[in-house]
């Protein structure tokens, strides 16, 4: 218990970037989600298949991470403050890592996470209502995978990724319904979908000598199709037949993630991680909605959304203070995806460091726990070109996370 | 402070609390505006007349009182507008109620959605005087041309109702005894408007230039000079297209669409009078005493208002067979004679503002932006009638989501010109057009 207040007190760091969500395993999340070039647990299915290799026994993990964000936005002509009233998501991963046999060179694993993925709500009658009120995203991934230690200094893998994700997203009309006069009685649209896609994730990993190790790993673009979401309009009643209920198709994609990464192991004691990310997000370039019943007010709708491709870079470090104490810290940076004038309060995205502390503890032979903590914060100013909202977004990310690993 | 602050949330991390971002805003100030004594001068959007009616919640709402709610958040003013019963029907001069959009069956008993009056006849009690219920900083006057704002005894019902003596009174000694330290003033456009609502039947607008009560550049200057005789300060605005309004461009000229058999048969009436139709749009016919036959059709330009019977043109040939009654066009001279009009009046104010240092609102330039459209934090907005969010059920005069935008353009300007920062209003916040 004492071990886990200490931790507690440390804020450490996830970093989000654009709609993506960088919290797939406790041990990382302690170092800047830096780990593409260590091989530390199973956690490595998702940071590098070809590490997966080096993991000596099975093992089973899982973990969360309540991940509190609070935004707010400021206003430039009315200097009005609005707030977010954001639930806290729960990210989550599951893997299980396996060999066929004692000292087998071919791995087993099956990984299941959540790489995108948030709840935006904004406060009620806020001035950008019209653009959005709230926004829920998920995507869980499901990879089975294959891991094969070539020699001992070299290892590869591969997963197949399937997908499967819900969109909600739910703004105003601006067509005032109500008899009464006066009334604040706004219209709404409330699109729901479901979708699912397909991607892979390839690494490899290298350890030419023992204080280094290099992973190379090339995460797939995975492109959540929607094709039977429905769309529910709130309207007047003598609106009703210009809003019919009906079906929509939307697509959102999920980037590609190419990541190097380095390991420097100085001694028994000390090991240090760099990743670099190359994210592909120049792909979400457009959000469409095309609505199976059109009529002279609903037509389809095409936002620019315009992202570019971005770095973002992790450093991190984790001290043995016993055989089964680790402590970990880390600071990333992320390049934010979304261009002037394209900033939306979907994801109010700026460039941003990400600080982070971690911890990790053996409870005998077989079972470990990490925690770890993500604290980063972002402030943004723009004028989105589609809406004229105009303002500055500022977000405070707290993100604690467990995790607890099973091995044997 | 502010550092603490920080440290106070940084420590709260560990139990999972986050603090909520706080982003600091400017200070807000008032530089030489000294709203003490705000008194707001002007016609139908001054007054918050809407929906073709004087009526509570365009009162309420008027582009003044949302100028007085912005002032409200930097310094405390009182700001009276003489509102009527949030119950009442509203009343317009010909003792109508207001508009609201319901329900209308036509001729060829098609019902849909069109604006209808509140109740068969309007709130005929409105019209009593309120003057001791008063002071009212909202001396907006439906109907008033600039040339009556120093009318004593001036004769409009809707001055009589706010008149300190409705005998004697005129408009700018009310005003003066405001002792006004900060004004707005619009002026003009009826001026303009009386003759388009007319079709061009009424007397001609008036002259650009001339004495106070008689042209526009001296009753202008009449009025500008008394308000800023003691050193007030405040802003003016000009006068939009009035012409772009719904009012004016909902109908087209050539509306008429007719098929093969209906152009044919009205072919063989307007033929010998040289006159053709053809199969698809042809522009409606309209009473000409210039030509020979007294009808011609409309030639581009030329513009329909929305004061036309719609049933006399689906069912009774309005506008084909029976020419649109000249009442209800504006044709190519008279759309000329609003236009120079317009200019001059225009340049006068502009002049005024200048000579007197007033803030200078381009309120033309801002209603021009709406022809094409814009998109205020997520809301399009554009000058159609009724689907274009700005303007109210009678084409003319604004909706509250309008008033509140006009409402800036003032705010804007005086900020410019006087140095203070009062916040913009949040458009957003203000209802549109309410439908059934």
């Amino acid at each position: 218990m004492r071990i886990l207040l200490i931790c507690l007190l440390f804020p450490f760091i996830a970093s989000a970037q654009g709609f993506q969500v960088n919290l797939q395993g406790q041990v990382q999340q302690g170092m800047a989600s830096a780990g593409t070039a260590l091989m530390q647990d199973a956690s490595s299915l998702f940071f590098n298949p070809g590490g997966a290799s080096f993991v000596n026994r099975n093992e089973i993990s899982i973990g969360t991470t309540f991940t509190i964000a609070k935004g707010a936005f400021l206003e430039h002509n009315t200097f009005e403050t609005a707030k977010t009233t954001s639930p806290v998501s729960t990210p989550f991963t599951a893997y299980g890592l396996f060999q066929i046999k004692d000292s087998s060179r071919l791995k087993l694993g099956l990984a299941v996470y959540t790489p995108f993925g948030s709840t935006v709500q904004w406060e009620d009658g806020w001035t950008g209502r019209f653009a959005l009120t709230r926004l829920r995203l998920l995507s869980i991934f499901v990879q089975p995978t294959v891991s094969y230690r070539i020699t001992d200094k070299i290892g590869i893998g591969a997963g197949f990724v399937y997908s499967y994700g819900s969109v909600n997203l739910q703004r105003d009309l601006p067509v005032t319904q109500g008899t009464t006069e006066n009334s604040d009685g706004y219209g709404r649209v409330e699109l729901d979908g479901t979708g699912q896609g397909f991607g892979y994730n390839v690494g490899i990993y290298v350890e030419p000598i023992p204080q280094l190790s290099i992973g190379l790993t090339y995460r797939s673009q995975v492109n959540m199709k929607l094709n039977s979401g429905t769309a529910t309009f709130s309207v007047p009643t003598s609106l009703e037949e210009n809003f019919p209920d009906g079906d929509f198709v939307s697509e959102l994609p999920l980037p590609q993630v190419a990541t190097l990464g380095f390991g420097v192991h100085p001694n028994s004691k000390l090991d240090l991680a760099l990743d670099i990310n190359y994210v592909g997000w120049k792909a979400y370039d457009t959000l469409a909605f095309d609505y199976a019943n059109n009529t002279e007010s609903l037509v389809d709708t095409k936002s620019a959304r315009l992202y570019e491709n971005i770095f973002a870079f992790r450093l991190g470090g984790q001290y043995a203070l016993s055989k089964s104490l680790r402590i970990r810290a880390g600071v990333g940076y992320g390049i934010s995806p979304v261009q002037d004038g394209y900033v939306t309060p979907e994801t109010p995205d700026a460039n941003r460091f990400n600080y982070t502390l971690g911890l990790g503890y053996n409870f005998g032979d077989h079972f470990t726990t990490d925690i770890s903590m993500l604290y980063t914060t972002a402030t943004r100013e723009d004028t989105n070109l589609e809406t004229n909202l105009s303002g500055t977004f500022k977000v405070h990310v707290f993100a604690p996370g467990i995790s607890i690993n099973y091995k044997f | 402070m502010m550092q603490l602050k920080k440290y106070f949330c940084l420590s709260l991390l560990g139990l999972a609390l986050a603090c909520t971002p706080k982003i600091e805003s400017e200070e807000f100030s008032l530089g030489e505006v000294d709203p003490t004594s705000y008194v707001a001068i002007g016609g139908a959007n001054t007054a918050g007349y809407s929906d073709d009616a004087l009526h509570f919640r365009g009162q309420q709402n008027s582009f003044v009182s949302i100028i007085a709610t912005q002032l409200n958040q930097v310094q405390n003013i009182p700001f009276s507008s003489p509102l009527l019963s949030e119950f009442s029907s509203g009343i317009n001069l010909n003792g109508d109620s207001r508009l609201i959009l319901g329900y209308k069956t036509d001729c060829n008993n098609e019902t849909s959605l069109s604006p209808v009056r509140f109740s068969a006849s309007g709130d005929g009690n409105a019209l009593t005087n309120v003057f001791s219920d008063g002071p009212f900083n909202n001396i907006g006057v439906p109907f008033m041309k600039a040339i009556d704002v120093n009318t004593a005894g001036y004769s409009n019902p809707f001055y009589a109702r706010i008149a300190s003596n409705p005998a004697s009174s005129s408009i700018l000694q009310d005003v003066q005894a405001l002792n006004p330290t900060f004004f707005t003033i619009q002026l003009g456009e009826h001026d303009l408007m009386e003759y388009a609502l007319s079709g061009g039947t009424a007397s001609t607008p008036t002259p650009v230039n001339g004495a106070s009560g008689v042209g526009f550049d001296g009753s202008l200057n009449e009025v500008v000079q008394t308000i800023t005789s003691s050193g007030a300060k405040g802003a003016i605005s000009n006068i939009p297209d009035i012409l772009n309004y719904p009012y004016f461009t909902t109908v087209p000229y050539n509306g008429l669409t007719l098929d093969a058999a209906n152009a044919q048969s009205l072919n063989n009436v307007f033929n010998p009078l040289g006159i053709s139709f053809q199969e698809g749009e042809n522009a409606f016919t309209v009473e000409d005493p210039n030509e020979p036959f007294g009808v011609r059709k409309l030639v581009e330009g030329e513009l329909i208002l929305l004061s036309i019977p719609l049933d006399s043109v689906k069912c009774n040939g309005m506008g084909s067979i029976v020419p649109i009654p000249h009442e209800y066009v504006l044709t190519l001279d008279e759309v000329n004679i609003i236009n120079n009009a317009r200019t001059g009046y225009n340049s006068a104010i502009l002049n005024t503002a200048q000579q007197y240092n007033l803030a200078f609102v381009d309120a033309s330039t801002f209603y021009n932006s709406l022809n094409t459209g814009i998109v205020y934090n997520g809301v399009s907005l554009d000058a159609e009638f009724v689907t274009g969010g700005f303007f109210s059920l009678d084409g003319r005069n604004l909706n509250p989501i309008g008033h509140a935008l006009l409402a800036n353009e003032f705010i804007k300007a005086t900020n410019d010109k006087y140095n203070s920062r009062i916040p913009l209003a949040n458009a957003t916040s203000y209802p549109g057009v309410i439908f059934p």
